[in-house]
């Protein structure tokens, strides 16, 4: 017991320095893509400038200095939360973004959930009975899921729920036009709705949210389904299932162990989706003009405000990896296996 | 026996079924078929494309904007009254001249670079292993867009944003098959012969790779289409009148509330297709790689 806790305490350690490794990885790379790929200065002073003008500038961002001096400070904002501030809306980038992250985490939740309800459960199925008809559907579904491009499919259910049949309404945001947002307290409207007593106000801003989760939902589980259904199908086949079978246990304790080996995989990959769909719902933001966090970083884009994009490039990629380490520490939890390799 | 009979009783094991054969045993003629012969003639109707009798596609006709699709105009038209058959036909060329170009970008610096990474190990291995998990957990869209705002929104910029998250894949691959060929003895008998290890990596290594980078290659090429259109669809990369699908569908994309969906629509179908073409092929290659294994 003494020996597992203690690999199991190697192990959560060894995540953590991955972790660590991992942000120092993201920090030097966005730093390296404003600093070196082109000048950041020329985005500031404009299409009409002086020498004088770039020698300022150059030196007010501290761009004559080493790169290292550069990106200590660099670092050093960044641990301080300091993200720069956006030219557009002169707020500090940070700012900004605690204002708009309700919004795509309310998506990129609900979108996950969505598809985690038909992926998972269909994975399932289909990996036990492979080849059957269902199986055979669901993987073409799933199929079409990959090829097809969230914006264009956005674009379609535009077209067939709101422009040909009316049963949405228009795709403009969070919450009809005619409807006021609840008063913000998590920022998630659903719930904020749900706190505020107001069902008007759920509903008004669930039928907002079908298409655009619709939307991102199908496009994203399709790898879900595939994992779910591989793993399905491998843990069936192996030995110990089979002498469970033939021991006569009870089906339900047999589905009971298949679960407990097939969770660990499905739950990596829920943590990758939704990982992935916290910097992957830019277009979609886009086509639902959803106030969120890609559709902020497409407005900065337009006013050529990179720091803003920076931003939501660093909190992506650290929403993902801390996803992730959640997941891994969950499965270290179900499968021992895991936890005791610091051994 | 005579040598001669030995080569007759041999000739049919040495007899190697040809890579489509065995594709077509693997998943039937009908599929295999289909998928290569929809492929090539998506690819061969775009190679042809200037010579068809195709109206102009990046001819502007304002007085016939946004025209439902006709005998005339079998796409229909788009804001700019553009034909949009034409410029769906002719935006293959785009598509896949900058998708194929930067996933190859990314195959010519990911596989040296996975071989020495495989073939050193150690320090460099463990550092260009952790840089490309990096990589790969990155929004790609997102951190293609920051780097398209400060280096500019070039074509060439997008190749290279593309070919850069190419590179962490074919690494990791081309790593994968190294790493237990190291110490095989033919490769061991390569080094003790005095080839240096560059020529060990590029000569009696890398060959070995081949095979999954093959069928990896229209994967990422549908990843990169989908990503270039991505791009284009928020006005970078690709900019009007020059046809992209992604572009084309951004343009039509604020008539769909009132019913126009044919600028849209065509656009989206052909990326479609295209993109469940490519990875078809590459999911049916896959069965090359591991019978050989």
């Amino acid at each position: 017991m003494l020996a597992s806790a203690r690999s199991w305490g190697i192990y959560l350690l060894r995540r953590l320095v991955y972790l660590m490794v991992s942000l120092l990885g993201v920090s030097i790379i966005t730093f390296s893509a404003t600093r070196l790929l082109g000048n950041p200065v020329y985005l500031l002073v404009g299409t009409t400038y002086t020498k004088e003008m770039v020698e300022n500038m150059t030196r007010e961002l501290g761009l004559d200095r080493p790169v290292y001096e550069q990106y200590a400070r660099y670092m050093a904002n960044l641990l301080r939360g300091d993200l720069g501030q956006s030219r557009y809306t002169f707020n500090p980038v940070v700012v900004d973004i605690q204002r708009r992250l309700p919004a795509t985490l309310e998506l990129a939740t609900y979108s996950l959930l969505l598809g985690a309800l038909w992926a998972i459960p269909a994975g399932a199925l289909a990996g036990r009975y492979r080849g059957s008809l269902f199986a055979r559907l669901a993987d073409f579904i799933a199929r079409t899921g990959v090829s097809v491009p969230n914006f264009w499919l956005g674009l379609i259910l535009i077209f067939l729920l709101f422009a040909a049949f009316h049963l949405l309404p228009p795709p403009l945001g969070r919450i009809a036009a005619d409807a006021s947002p609840p008063p913000a307290i998590t920022g998630w409207y659903t719930i904020d709705s749900l706190l505020a007593g107001n069902l008007n106000t759920l509903w008004a801003s669930l039928k907002q949210l079908v298409m655009p989760a619709l939307t991102l939902a199908f496009t994203t589980s399709p790898s879900l389904f595939q994992i779910t259904r591989n793993t399905t199908e491998a843990v069936y086949s192996t030995d110990y299932m089979r002498t469970a079978k033939a021991f006569g246990l009870s089906p339900w304790t047999i589905t009971r162990y298949a679960l407990k080996n097939i969770l660990v995989p499905v739950l990596t990959m829920l943590a990758m989706t939704y990982g992935y769909l916290i910097g992957g719902t830019v277009l979609v933001e886009v086509v639902f003009a959803w106030p969120g966090l890609g559709l902020y970083a497409v407005d900065a884009m337009n006013h050529a405000d990179y720091e803003p994009i920076m931003g939501v490039v660093l909190l992506s990629a650290l929403f993902y990896i801390l996803v992730y380490l959640a997941a891994d520490i969950i499965n270290s939890m179900i499968d021992p296996r895991i936890r005791m390799e610091g051994i | 026996m005579t040598p001669g009979q030995v080569s007759v009783q041999l000739a049919p094991v040495l007899h190697r079924p040809s890579a489509y054969q065995r594709l077509v045993t693997a998943h039937g003629a009908l599929r295999v078929n289909l998928t290569l012969g929809l492929l090539l003639a998506v690819i061969a109707l775009g190679l042809i494309a200037p010579l068809l009798p195709l109206p102009n596609p990046i001819k502007p006709d304002p007085f016939n904007s946004l025209k439902p699709p006709s005998a005339e105009h079998w796409f229909g038209t788009d804001p700019n009254g553009f034909d949009v058959f034409s410029r769906t036909i002719h935006a293959i060329r785009t598509d896949f001249a900058l998708s194929i170009s930067s996933v190859l970008l990314g195959v010519l610096i990911g596989v040296p670079l996975g071989a020495i990474s495989g073939y050193l190990g150690g320090v460099i291995d463990n550092l260009i292993n952790r840089v490309s998990e990096v990589i790969q957990g990155f929004p790609q869209l997102l951190f293609g867009m920051a780097v398209l705002a400060v280096a500019g929104n070039t074509l060439v910029n997008v190749v290279l944003i593309t070919a850069f998250y190419n590179v962490p894949v074919y690494a990791k691959m081309v790593r994968s098959v190294v790493l237990p060929l190291r110490d095989v003895e033919f490769v061991q008998a390569a080094r003790l012969s005095g080839n240096s290890p560059l020529s060990v990596v590029f000569r009696h290594i890398i060959p070995n790779a081949l095979l999954p980078v093959v069928s990896q290659f229209p994967l990422s090429c549908a990843y990169a289409v989908q990503m270039i259109a991505g791009l284009s669809f928020i006005g970078l990369g690709v900019q009007i009148p020059i046809p992209e699908w992604g572009a084309m569908i951004q343009q039509g994309a604020n008539y769909v509330v009132f019913s126009k969906w044919w600028p849209s629509v065509f656009p989206g179908l052909a990326l479609v297709l295209s993109v469940s073409l490519l990875s078809s092929l590459s999911d049916q290659l896959k069965v090359l790689v591991t019978r050989r294994a």
